[in-house]
């Protein structure tokens, strides 16, 4: 047996890869390929790569919290600076042949926005009629910084409106550009697709969208990062007291979920932490069933939270509206077990991790399984990445749910994966030459 | 719009690089699942890894772990393949003593027994499994016949059901304490779960967990939970410790269940009570030889998430699995081939290309004063006649320049003429209102400036920047060197504490600056125009904010004493 490390690293020309996803997993495998010299074609659904982790906030009190956003900011800039990356934006895979190579279809939605020319002005956001129809990344790393959404721009309902095209001054928009499809071809897949967040209006005793107050985690990471502060949305005031409450959508059996989401206590604590730092004046509570662990000697955070943070151990299946837009939530003392209603200027749900909405097609287009819970299954107990098909690997929260950190350490496993599937079909290849 | 930010003029046409050898050999320090699996990998590349134990036998049965219990015969062929591969070589009873040298080039000494000899070796895996410890004392409880250690009760039920007649002998109430003295973790929870239901369902006892915090962050252990449940083990979920009384063989445990609201008493046959999960005993002493830096517990790697997964805060010196963190062995091989992706990056095909020079070292100057080699937080510093510094090891953070008494260390992008350059031409622009001149480290605040930019926020528009490789280059010489070229004010922004690339450079930062603003009041300038502050790389919001508050500050204070003079 040789052992020549030259002969047996991959051959810097050994392939191309089909990344689907441009989260965090995504992201790192993509990098973590083009390191490995090998080429990427990353395609990302949304105008914007990052994913959800891109839009977190930095979770800092007087020191780091260790809540990973940073991390995802760094990949992002790593991974726009890496010739070796294509980067598809509003695509998606349409169909794939799993013939030994990959030969596959994307469908491009026009971007609409010329990232050469546009200078970041900001004008068609300020501009634009609609709300929403134009959107910003969240980074300075995505880029174009401004898209369009198809779904909202009235250009594209009815043909009615090209303010933005008009008001641009470099004239970088163009609403007129026509989608379309891209064929290619891969040797390996990773399916990094990632979750969809749990949508309350499934637990409709909440009143989700009823009352302003009543937002998500995810809409709080968001503010933060936009505001740096945090306010109510009916009053734009710093509420006095706020409630998180846990397990929203997660470890709910009713609605057969039963898994635990793995990063929501991890999120509020750490912005309860945050916000305590923020405004050390705010009053912050955390309704939860069992506190789970995040980053490393948690018993040290816990303890360090509980100075600032009351923890109840009671799930509030009711949320009630109260005077001046508050809110009202009603759970058991646990010492005594008396009835208590308590009221809150802003109630944080902390909603979970939710297989993606592409996850059904992709199992079919790939022909892989689902979990039952409908995330995408692994084929091997011991390691989460592969799959039931050859070439195709698995890579962060499509999945299962798990936490930035997390989700970069198995995209490296899954990009390791690829590797050494490219060297051995490359090695193949070379067989087959060699008695031809 | 003004540019806010300044670029760094790129001093330095194409760098000269050169190729350095890299010696292929990896020792691994750890002979579990992890450390077999890492030179498996490492040898299957073509490298050749050399795994070192100090017990008498690779592998071992780790029964706490469902991953290594339910995956025997994968596990044993993983065994026959490494003791069966020529690129491994394996070292029983034998210990690290000690490192010295260079990523790519480290020189190691082992001790198997009393022989003591050398390896060279380019970089380092640490696979040491943690340590699972019985928390009987913490509980105020003796081990008896009774009163098992979770290990004891995976060992009882290890037995077929048949053989072990917990019943037969007499067992009917059992229960296990768990996560009531500290917080546990998924591993912990997980075996309790697991022995619980088996001895609920095979063997005809009652179950009762007395729990705080059920953790249950991790594939498939909601499932798992909800199934003992379904099964009728009970959990009570206690907010401290139980009464435990251990009175001979009499057992007898009290607490006040906040589900019923009232006092409860077990009387239990047998108590299993949990182990925590510790650093290896030899990690501490490990970090010592390998001058690396651990968390608050011990385990082999800082709390710093630029570490993450596997590195440590020296270049070639990675951990994986329970060195760094208790986990299973699905995270601990994750660790594995996130490590082969950094030894590959680093050690290549035996050759590396490395920058000729990154640091100058002044032969003239350098005193040999150690200062630098003591605050390095890479280790990458040593010395013969004056210091040397190693290209590879070198994270380039320029904490050494900075603290250099002599000034003989420079950065060959970050120079001291370099920069203070760009403070004076910084200065010389026109300002409307006070002039600040912010130090940005690379990777937190000069982001943030970017970012705030690229959004369009109103930074002050006295404003400019110096990009500095991190905090800790800031010498004490530029901040004074800033008011000299006219700045009303100067901040000095860093990484958030733990989250420094390089550890220690936001600490050298924050010291200077107070040392600076001691200077500032000897020859009576306010002191409030020199600031420090943390801020990561996505808070443009708080780079604003920041900035803005120096600026309020600064109209309040009027232009600084020798910008008046000046003018005058």
């Amino acid at each position: 047996m040789s052992l020549n490390v030259e002969e047996k690293l991959p051959n810097p020309k050994a392939g191309s890869v089909l990344v689907i996803g441009g989260g965090i997993a995504g992201l790192t495998v993509a990098w973590e390929l083009a390191r490995l010299d090998v080429d990427v074609d990353l395609v990302e659904k949304s105008s914007f790569l990052g994913g959800y982790a891109i839009q977190f906030c930095c979770k800092a009190a007087d020191e780091c919290q260790k809540c990973g956003a940073c991390s995802v900011e760094k990949r992002l800039l790593e991974v726009i600076q890496e010739p070796r990356i294509t980067v598809h934006l509003k695509s998606q895979l349409k169909e794939i042949s799993p013939n030994g190579r990959f030969s596959y279809t994307i469908s491009h939605h026009p971007l609409c926005v010329d990232p050469q020319r546009c200078t970041n002005c900001g004008l068609c956001l300020e501009k634009c009629p609609v709300p929403g129809a134009i959107v910003r990344g969240y980074s300075k790393n995505n880029m174009p910084l401004y898209a369009v959404d198809e779904a909202k721009c009235l250009y594209f309902r009815d043909g009615s409106c090209r303010l933005c095209q008009k008001l641009c001054p470099e004239k970088a928009i163009d609403l007129d550009q026509e989608p379309h499809r891209i064929s290619k071809e891969a040797d390996a897949v990773v399916v990094a697709s990632g979750f969809q967040a749990f949508d309350p209006v499934h637990r409709p005793r909440y009143g989700y969208g009823i009352n302003r107050n009543l937002i998500t985690a995810l809409d709080l990471e968001r503010m933060l990062r936009e505001k740096g502060e945090v306010v109510r949305p009916s009053d734009n005031k710093v509420p006095e007291k706020i409630a998180f409450i846990q397990c929203v959508g997660s470890r709910d059996h009713q609605l057969r979920h039963g898994f635990c989401s793995q990063v929501c206590c991890g999120y509020a604590m750490r912005m309860a932490e945050a916000l305590h730092y923020r405004h050390p004046e705010i009053e912050v509570a955390i309704f939860y069933m069992d506190l789970q662990n995040c980053g490393k000697n948690f018993s040290r955070f816990y303890e360090t939270c509980k100075d600032h943070i009351r923890f109840v151990r009671f799930m509030p299946g009711d949320i009630f509206q109260g005077e001046e837009d508050q809110l009202v939530l009603c759970y058991a003392n646990e010492q005594d077990g008396h009835a208590m209603r308590e009221t809150f200027d802003l109630v944080v749900l902390s909603v979970g991790i939710m297989p993606g909405a592409s996850n059904v097609g992709l199992a079919d287009m790939l022909n892989i399984n689902l979990d039952k819970h409908g995330f995408l299954a692994s084929a091997d107990s011991l390691d989460d990445t592969s799959t039931s098909q050859p070439g195709v690997f698995l890579a962060g929260t499509a999945q299962g749910p798990k936490d930035i950190a997390d989700s970069m350490a198995q995209a490296g496993r899954a990009a390791r994966k690829v590797a050494h599937h490219l060297r051995a079909i490359d090695g193949s290849n070379e067989q087959e030459n060699f008695s031809g | 719009m003004r540019s806010m930010v300044q670029t760094n003029k790129k001093t330095s046409q194409a760098k000269s690089t050169e190729d350095i050898a890299m010696n292929r050999n990896v020792l691994v320090v750890g002979g579990g699942w992890a450390g077999i699996k890492a030179a498996c990998e490492l040898a299957g590349l073509g490298y050749r890894a050399i795994l070192v134990d100090d017990s008498t036998g690779l592998g071992g049965e780790a029964s706490f772990d469902h991953f290594v219990s339910s995956n025997g015969d994968k596990l044993s062929t993983l065994l026959d393949s490494i003791n069966a591969h020529q690129a491994v070589e394996i070292l029983l009873s034998t210990r690290l003593v000690s490192l010295t040298g260079v990523p790519g080039d480290f020189r190691i000494r082992l001790q198997q027994y009393d022989e003591v000899f050398e390896r060279s070796v380019g970089a380092v895996i640490v696979a040491l499994e943690a340590d699972p410890v019985s928390l009987a004392g913490e509980y105020g409880l003796q081990r008896a016949a009774n009163v098992l250690s979770q290990s004891d009760i995976e060992s009882v039920l290890a037995a077929a059901p048949e053989d072990r007649k917990l019943l037969g002998n007499g067992f009917k109430d059992i229960v296990f304490v768990v996560g009531l003295h500290e917080e546990e973790n998924p591993l912990v929870m997980e075996r309790t779960i697991r022995s619980a239901l088996e001895i609920q369902v095979s063997d005809g006892c009652q179950a009762t967990v007395l729990v705080n915090n059920v953790k249950l962050a991790e594939d498939g252990l909601e499932a798992l939970y909800k199934r003992s449940r379904e099964t009728g083990v009970l959990y009570f979920k206690l907010r401290e410790k139980s009464q435990i009384t251990q009175n001979g063989s009499n057992l007898r445990i009290n607490f006040f269940d906040t589900v019923l609201h009232h006092n409860v008493e077990l009387t239990p046959d047998v108590l299993v009570v949990e182990e925590a999960f510790r650093p290896h005993p030899q990690a501490t002493r490990l970090a010592q030889v390998l001058g690396i830096d651990t968390d608050s517990e011990g385990f082999l790697q800082p709390d710093n998430v630029h570490f993450l997964p596997v590195r440590t805060n020296r270049e070639g010196i990675y951990v994986i699995g329970s060195a760094r963190q208790p986990c299973n062995l699905m995270h601990g091989w994750t660790d594995v081939e996130n490590t082969v992706l950094e030894i590959r990056q680093l050690l290549g095909k035996g050759k590396k290309r490395v920058p000729a020079e990154k640091v100058k070292v002044h032969r003239g100057k350098c005193t040999l004063c150690l200062t630098c080699v003591r605050v390095c937080p890479h280790n990458a510093i040593s010395w013969d006649n004056r210091a040397v510094i190693s290209t590879v090891a070198c994270q380039g953070c320029g904490i050494c320049a900075g603290e250099c008494p002599m000034d003989a260390i420079q950065l060959v992008d970050y120079s001291d003429d370099q920069i203070e350059a760009q403070i004076s031409a910084s200065m010389d622009k026109e300002a409307d209102g006070p002039r600040i001149l912010v130090f940005c480290c690379q990777n937190s605040a000069y982001e943030a400036a970017q970012m705030a930019q690229v959004f369009q926020m109103s930074a002050p528009d006295g404003l400019q920047t110096i990009k500095v490789p991190c905090a800790g280059k800031v010498d004490v010489d530029y901040i004074l060197k800033a008011f000299r070229a006219g700045a009303d004010g100067v901040l000095v922004l860093a990484c958030h504490k733990d989250n420094c690339k390089s550890q220690q450079g936001n600490t050298f930062a924050g010291w200077r600056v107070e040392d600076a603003r001691r200077l500032l009041s000897e020859i009576g300038m306010e002191e409030e125009r020199l600031d420090f502050a943390t801020i990561a790389s996505n808070m443009p919001v708080e780079f604003v904010r920041i900035t803005r508050q120096m600026e309020d500050k600064l109209r309040q204070l009027g232009p600084s004493r020798i910008r008046r003079q000046a003018a005058a």
